[in-house]
């Protein structure tokens, strides 16, 4: 287990040493691993940093008012909306790695935009330690891995918490005093919500997914599950109201870990599972299905894609 | 303070056997599988998972190192066919919880675990026949071999992943195999 206070100053002292005078730029998610990172970058660099939140269209209902409120207190605070740009070059695609790989090459762009214009030399991401080793492994590529250009046009890339693990990080999180909506908050992955709509990424189907996990993170609060969240998989048959609907399937899956390395399926009830049903069939009139993913990782994943 | 070094064979799960050393209180470090046999100074190894038999580097060279060898996954698989076992795909893979019978109550490795034990796995091929001097010290239902032994030589393989969070019990295995470390002279 990390030695949180050392770390804290030794990663501060770190990420000085590293940009030095410069100015640098980071990557804020609204997710636990780059509230840390800029939280720890802050501390060693104030207002050389800037902090810049994308809004790719794909985050989910919610976040980006949440961050800019939590990070409000960052002068430099931007927020970018570059959601017509993200769906504009993920249209049509609607292979896995390569969706990551458009999602790790856009943030880029945006970034050393950003970054031109604040002049700043350094780059400071979040990526934890399974983000490499997925990576590393073929497994999935990340998109603050995987998904990097060959180019990039910074002296450097800082990633305070690469050798942390998810809970390591929280207990930083803590530590920092981060807002306990961050620190507690429910990992989402880099490439947002383009990986929980299986094939092509449409306004239609993020829509789904986004209410859709909405929902299933609200109801399954008293479970308090490590991850959960609901996919869009597919297409299928239903009927409503009389009416024949060939209407999207969500893919509800709510698991328990430590670190991500493994994970759980958790066991709910069937009041719950049918209540999460009705919920996401009755406010959503395009769904005609939700299942339950009941498997384990292994062999899943804990994501779709 | 006890050293065990961990070899890496590309697993997934490679990194969480240092930490899991590390959470116990033992000195360890994460070496590659191409790393010469001499150039490792330890009072125990650990020949992690891994994708491919065929990528194990010069893992049968640290076998001879005459200090306890712990084989996790392919790792065990490794010993199994450096000694003359035979490896194979199983009738089925075992993928997460499994429940592992413990043969052998009085085994230093997994000994303390009996009866049975709720593990974590993650395997398509698994060791279908032992390897001579070797006993069998845990099975389960898909898996014949889950575990086994050679005190003499100080070997010791598991086909399930110690490291991981949700194998109950993984810290103790561990801790046993420091135990066995420990004792060896």
């Amino acid at each position: 287990m990390v030695e949180v206070e050392q770390f804290i100053d030794e990663a501060i002292a770190e990420i000085d040493e590293q940009v030095g005078d410069a100015d640098a730029i980071i990557a804020l998610s609204g997710g636990v691993d780059s509230s840390v990172a800029a939280a720890l970058a802050y501390e060693a660099l104030g207002d050389q940093l800037t902090p810049v939140y994308v809004d790719t269209g794909l985050m989910r209902k919610g976040e980006t008012e949440q961050v800019e409120e939590t990070f409000s207190y960052m002068e430099g605070l931007r927020i970018v909306d570059a959601h017509e740009r993200f769906l504009d070059e993920l249209s049509g695609v609607t292979d896995p790695e390569e969706k990551r790989a458009i999602v790790g090459e856009r943030f880029i762009r945006e970034f050393e935009r950003e970054a031109r214009e604040a002049d700043a030399e350094y780059l400071v991401q979040g990526t934890i330690y399974p983000d490499r080793i997925e990576s590393e492994g073929g497994i999935k590529s990340h998109h603050n891995v995987g998904g990097l250009p060959e180019v990039v046009d910074f002296s450097g890339i800082v990633e305070p918490v690469r050798e942390l693990y998810k809970d390591e990080v929280r207990e930083v999180a803590r530590a920092l005093d981060l807002d306990a909506l961050v620190a507690e908050r429910m990992p989402f992955p880099g490439p947002g919500l383009a990986v929980r709509v299986l094939g092509e990424v449409t306004e239609e189907k993020l829509q789904v997914a986004r209410e859709a996990t909405h929902i299933v993170e609200e109801e399954l609060e008293e479970y308090d599950p490590w991850q959960a969240l609901a996919a869009v998989i597919g297409k299928a048959t239903g009927v409503k109201g009389d009416n024949r609907v060939h209407g999207w399937v969500v893919s509800v899956r709510a698991v328990e870990s430590r670190d991500g390395m493994t994970a759980r399926a958790q066991e709910l009830d069937w009041a719950t599972l049918q209540r999460l049903q009705s919920r996401i069939t009755g406010s959503l009139e395009n769904v005609s299905r939700v299942v339950y993913d009941v498997t384990h990782k292994p062999p899943a994943t804990i994501e779709y894609e | 303070m006890t050293t065990i070094v961990v070899v890496d064979n590309g697993g997934q799960f490679t990194h969480l056997e240092g930490r899991a050393l590390d959470d116990i209180g033992v000195e360890t470090g994460i070496v590659e599988n191409a790393t010469p046999p001499d150039g490792i100074d330890a009072d125990g190894i650990v020949l992690s998972g891994g994708p491919d038999i065929d990528e194990r580097g010069r893992s049968g060279e640290y076998l001879d190192a005459d200090v306890p060898v712990l084989g996790i996954c392919l790792g065990m698989q490794i010993i199994a066919d450096e000694y003359g076992g035979a490896v194979g795909a199983g009738e089925y893979g075992g993928y997460a919880d499994v429940t592992v019978d413990i043969d052998d109550e009085t085994d230093p490795l997994v000994g303390s675990l009996a009866p049975e034990t709720r593990v974590w796995a993650s395997h398509a091929d698994q060791v279908t026949a032992l390897p001579d001097g070797f006993d069998r010290t845990a099975t389960s239902d898909v898996c014949g071999i889950e575990a086994m032994s050679d005190t003499e030589r100080g070997l010791y393989g598991v086909q399930w992943h110690p490291e991981v969070a949700h194998t109950e019990r993984g810290e103790e295995l561990f801790a046993n195999f420091r135990a066995i470390c420990e004792s060896d002279d």
